[in-house]
Order: C-alpha cells, then sequence, then structure tokens
C-alpha cells in the first residue's frame, strides 16, 4: 500500500485521538486549505489577475485557519483582524522586493527537471513569485497572531480589573516568548528543506558572491524573513488590538458605575 | 533610516567582490519574437542590448547582450539600475546573477531594527546569538558532510539536531529546569516520529515514494531526505513543547500540589489549540515553494496526478511527518511534565 497514504491515515487518527473534536476540525481546515490553494492555482492558471486572486483566497485561508482553530470568538476575530493586516503589508513589501529582487523563475540549477519542458509558457513567473512569497507567510501569521489573542484572552479572563499598562507588559513578555519559539520553528523549517540546495551549493564550489545573490538561496531566505517579519507584527498589531478594546471596554464600565 | 544606509552600503559593496561587478547603464530592447510551444502557449523572446558599467576592478564600460522570454520562467529582464554579478569567460563577460544582497540586506535589516523595538536589546541579541549558534553549526556539519565520503549523513545531521535543540533552547531558556525538560520532550518525540517513519517506509517497501523526484541531488537521496525531515520535525515539536511546557510551569508557580491528571489535562488542552495551526504553518511553506513548478507543468499540458506524483510527493510526505510529530507532541510532553512534577511532588 502506498506509504504516505498510510502517514495520512495514521495522522488523522493522532489528531482525532489526541485533539477530539478540534483535531478533526483541524484536519478539515487542511483539508479546506488544500482545495483553496487548488483553486488559487486553477484561476492563476487561466490569466486571472494575480494580486486580486491572492488577496481574495489569502483571506479564505486566513478564515479557514483561524475560525476552525478556536472556538473562543472573541480571540478569532481578533486574530483574524490582525492577520488580514499584516498579510496586506506583507504583500505590499514582497511586490516591492519581487521588483528589485527579480525572485521569479527557475535557473540553470534546476535545468534537469526542466528538461522536456517548454519554458515559454506566456504566464508571468513574476506574479508568482509573489504569489509564493504571500502564500508562505499565511500559516506563520495566523498561527502568531492566534497564540498572542488565545493567551492574552486568558490572562484578562483570570484578572478583569487589570490597568491598560500593566496588560501591555503581558503582552510584551508573552509576545517575546511565542516570537522566540516561532521564529526558531519558521528558522528550522526553511533551513531543514535547504539542505540538498546548499550540499550542492558547496560542492559545487560556488564563490561566496552566489551565496548572497544567487535567486534559489535568496528566494528561500527572503520567504523566511516575510514570514518572520510576519509574526512580528502579527504579535504586535494584535496585542494592540486587545489592550485597546480592554481599555475601552473598562472606560465603558467605570462611565456605566458612575450612571448608576 | 538604518534600512536606507544598509540599502545604500550594499549596493556599493562592490569591491568587496572578486567577481565582477556592474550596473546597468542603458537598456535598448533589439528585436520581438513571437513564438508558439506545442501546448499552444504564446510568448515573446527579446533581445536587449545592455550597456553596463564595471564598478570594481577596471572601471570601465561594456557591452552585452541578454535575451529573455516575456514570462520570464528561466531567463530575467534587466533594467537599467540593476546591478550584475558578472562572470569572465576568457575575455568576454556573462552576466552570473542579478545583485541581490541589498534587497535582502535592507529586509533583514528592517527585521532586526523592528525587533530591537519591539523587544528588548537583551532578548533580540540572545535569539539573533541562538540563529546565528545554529548557522555555524550547520555550515560545519555540511563540510564535514561534504568532505568525508564515508560519513554517516543520518548521523551526522541527528547530531547536528541535537546540538541545535541544546543551543537554541538553552540560549531562549536559559539553564533551568524547564529547559532541561522541554529539551527531553522534544528529543524524545522527534525519535519517536522518524522511528515511525522508518517503519513505514520500511513495512510498504517505499511504496508511493518517489526520493527519485528530490532537486538538487549530489548523494544517495533518501539519507538526504531524513536529513530534511529530522531537522524540520526538530523545529515544529520543539516549539510546541516549549508553549506545553513553559504553560505547564505556570501551573506549578500558582500551586505546588497538583497531581500528575491536572497536568496531564491542562498539557493536553493547550497542545490541542496550537497543533492545528502549526501545521498549517508548515503546510503553507511546503505548498507555496511547490506552485512554481506545478504552474509550468500545468502550462505544460500535464494532468494533475501527474504534477501531483512529480513534484508534491516528498513535500506532503515531509508535511505529513510533521504534523505526526506535532501531534505525538502533545501526549508525550503532557505525560512527561505530569510525570516528573509528580514525582517531584511526592518527594518532597
Amino acid at each position: 500500500m502506498n506509504a504516505i497514504g498510510i502517514l495520512v491515515i495514521i495522522l488523522f487518527v493522532l489528531m482525532v485521538v489526541v485533539g477530539r473534536i478540534q483535531g478533526v476540525k483541524a484536519f478539515l481546515g487542511l483539508v479546506c486549505n488544500f482545495f483553496a490553494i487548488f483553486i488559487l492555482i486553477i484561476l492563476i492558471n487561466w490569466q486571472f489577475n494575480a494580486y486580486i486572486v491572492t488577496a481574495i483566497i489569502s483571506v479564505i485561508i486566513l478564515a479557514v485557519a483561524i475560525y476552525l482553530g478556536s472556538d473562543n470568538i472573541e480571540v478569532t476575530n481578533i486574530a483574524f483582524k490582525t492577520s488580514v493586516i499584516v498579510v496586506a503589508i506583507l504583500m505590499a513589501l514582497s511586490i516591492i522586493l519581487q521588483y528589485f529582487g527579480q525572485f521569479q523563475g527557475f535557473t540553470t540549477e534546476n535545468s534537469e527537471e526542466l528538461e522536456g519542458l517548454s519554458l515559454t509558457v506566456g504566464l508571468s513567473f513574476s506574479d508568482i513569485a509573489m504569489v509564493v512569497m504571500v502564500i508562505s507567510v499565511l500559516g506563520a501569521v495566523a498561527e502568531a497572531a492566534m497564540a498572542i489573542s488565545a493567551d492574552l484572552n486568558e490572562v484578562i479572563e483570570r484578572s478583569p480589573d487589570m490597568t491598560g499598562t500593566s496588560l501591555y507588559a503581558h503582552s510584551r513578555i508573552i509576545g517575546g516568548q511565542i516570537l522566540g519559539t516561532a521564529i526558531n520553528t519558521l528558522f528550522f523549517g526553511v533551513l531543514g528543506a535547504n539542505i540538498p540546495l546548499l550540499i550542492w551549493f558547496v560542492r559545487l564550489h560556488y564563490p561566496v558572491a552566489m551565496f548572497v545573490n544567487a535567486k534559489l538561496l535568496m528566494t528561500e531566505i527572503v520567504t523566511m524573513l516575510l514570514g518572520m517579519l510576519g509574526i512580528l507584527l502579527s504579535i504586535w498589531i494584535a496585542s494592540w488590538f486587545i489592550v485597546r478594546t480592554n481599555v475601552k471596554q473598562q472606560k465603558v464600565r467605570i462611565k456605566h458605575e458612575r450612571d448608576i | 533610516m538604518i534600512v536606507a544606509m544598509a540599502w545604500l552600503f550594499l549596493r556599493h559593496d562592490a569591491f568587496l567582490y572578486t567577481n565582477p561587478v556592474g550596473q546597468v547603464t542603458r537598456v535598448s530592447e533589439k528585436e520581438t519574437q513571437k513564438i508558439t510551444d506545442e501546448h499552444q502557449n504564446s510568448d515573446f523572446i527579446m533581445t536587449q542590448k545592455i550597456t553596463v558599467k564595471l564598478l570594481n576592478h577596471a572601471k570601465k564600460t561594456i557591452y552585452v547582450s541578454n535575451s529573455y522570454a516575456q514570462s520570464q520562467v528561466i531567463s530575467n529582464k534587466y533594467r537599467v539600475g540593476d546591478q550584475l554579478l558578472l562572470e569572465n569567460i576568457g575575455s568576454t563577460k556573462h552576466i552570473l546573477s542579478l545583485k541581490r544582497d541589498a534587497v535582502v540586506g535592507a529586509l533583514a535589516t528592517l527585521l532586526v531594527g523592528l525587533l530591537l523595538i519591539y523587544s528588548k536589546w537583551r532578548a533580540t541579541s540572545w535569539l539573533m546569538f541562538s540563529l546565528v549558534i545554529n548557522i555555524i553549526l550547520f555550515g560545519f556539519a555540511l563540510f564535514i558532510n561534504v568532505h568525508s565520503k564515508d560519513a554517516n549523513v543520518l548521523l551526522l545531521f541527528s547530531v547536528l539536531a541535537i546540538l541545535f535543540a541544546t543551543a537554541s533552547l538553552a540560549l531562549v531558556l536559559g539553564k533551568t529546569l524547564q529547559m532541561g525538560i522541554t529539551l527531553l520532550t522534544t528529543l524524545l518525540t522527534t525519535t519517536l516520529t522518524i522511528g515511525l517513519l522508518l517503519c513505514v517506509l520500511r513495512l510498504t517497501n517505499n511504496a508511493g515514494v518517489h526520493f527519485e523526484t528530490m532537486s538538487y541531488v549530489t548523494q544517495v537521496p533518501v539519507t538526504l531526505f531524513m536529513a530534511q525531515t529530522i531537522i524540520g520535525v526538530l523545529g515544529a515539536v520543539m516549539d510546541e513543547a516549549a508553549d506545553i511546557v513553559a504553560m505547564q510551569f505556570g501551573m506549578r508557580r500558582e500551586g505546588i500540589t497538583r497531581h500528575f491528571s491536572d497536568y496531564w489535562h491542562a498539557g493536553m488542552s493547550v497542545g490541542r489549540e496550537i497543533m492545528g495551526t502549526l501545521i498549517n504553518v508548515l503546510f503553507m511553506i511546503f505548498i507555496a515553494e511547490t506552485m512554481p513548478m506545478v504552474f509550468l507543468m500545468l502550462r505544460n499540458g500535464n494532468n494533475w496526478t501527474y504534477i501531483m506524483d512529480q513534484t508534491m510527493n516528498l513535500g506532503i510526505l515531509q508535511t505529513v511527518i510533521s504534523g505526526i510529530g506535532i501531534v505525538l507532541a502533545v501526549p508525550v510532553t503532557s505525560a512527561l511534565v505530569g510525570w516528573i512534577m509528580a514525582r517531584k511532588v511526592t518527594k518532597l
């Protein structure tokens, strides 16, 4: 039997056993996102405007990832708002980066895989490079936004009378911890994925100049840096949102008590 | 402002290069040719005549010609202002690559700058320090791998993984019991996951897994894939284990007399909440990476089953393995921490 099939089944069973209902939901979310990306690829292949398609599909993916991840509506709303803003910023940034850095397409290192394929396909690979950058940061942004809002929400529930400044101080501490581990995950993910490419570079004695300028490697590094930036921004913006709504609610409460 | 300075510096760092570096000062498009391939994709081929002013060594002006297709799948269009990395072949110079260090450097500076503004100087420097140490360790492992012919790749990268985990956890958490337990659970879960993967692969005789589709292979692909998977799983598991252990230690600080079951339930509920989004992170990174190839193959008239088999096969395998690692980390961490804590309480 197919080894991948067996492993997928193992994953599903484990998710159900460990996560119960939440595990089933998470698995469903993955399947949904897979189809969303499928649709994205088909639409861009049909020459729809890559920028608009990416923006819409990104919002859908974020919604699926966040609203299926937790039941707490306060947490999910803030996380969703945050990640949409962050992804918009990152998308703008990736367009700028793509303009200056020209990260599109393949290089001579890929020639073995490209054998027999027509390379004049009439599809702008410059746009696709932007799509790749945006899609790959979506997960990291959603994760960071969810983590910070869930944790801060718990802090608020435990001590509802906390002042804005002390809540802000809490958000700094929690944010720092999330930042550290999330950046590490991303770093190891990218490092692991690029072992073959790096070995290739070392074995073929690439000059140092190519290490810091080669398209393949730089694309990976830019994607990683964008992801880290996304994590940082989502933690920042989400904690700002939470502190602001919390302060507002407290003001309302104080006003309400005074009226009585 | 610092970002602008970094960008300016890296735009003018040509003197650091041994290869000739030049800046495009004028581009003239010479001819355009419309072509249609066998799959009815039409594209335009352009030829550029580029005037390049050399920025290091001999400061003179040279002319290069470059042809590119409008879709820029493999060829590149150059514009005025672009900096190029050139290579001497005989007496003529060829374009090696666009010089990208300014863009990447500016982005990295932006990230570090924002990190510094957000968290304290100390926290940021520790984080940066751990990343740098990991890169050095990684470089060292690569060096050993490339320079000794009979190195055991799997063993080498397993050792590297252990060093990675120790270094990053020690630098982020400090030398505490919390760090020790996180490290222990991380390594335990990673070993379990890789063991599971090896079992399934052996039982099914690698059925349906196409190791031959791996890119940039310079040595046996199976071990290389394992090395990749170990590092990837390690990062994901470490993230989750750190979160769960941190929460459980928070519980301990609040009240000492807790039982195994309290720790177990709390750990499981936190783990449940984060595992879905964490798997999503890895999933998105992997699927984005395969996209250019998927587009190219689609345009070449391949069907989806073939594309999935060729481009996504190993990626899906890797994501699924990381997912299993992430899920396994939840009960392993909860149980281990609960067990250690419960024993500590009875000892007291």
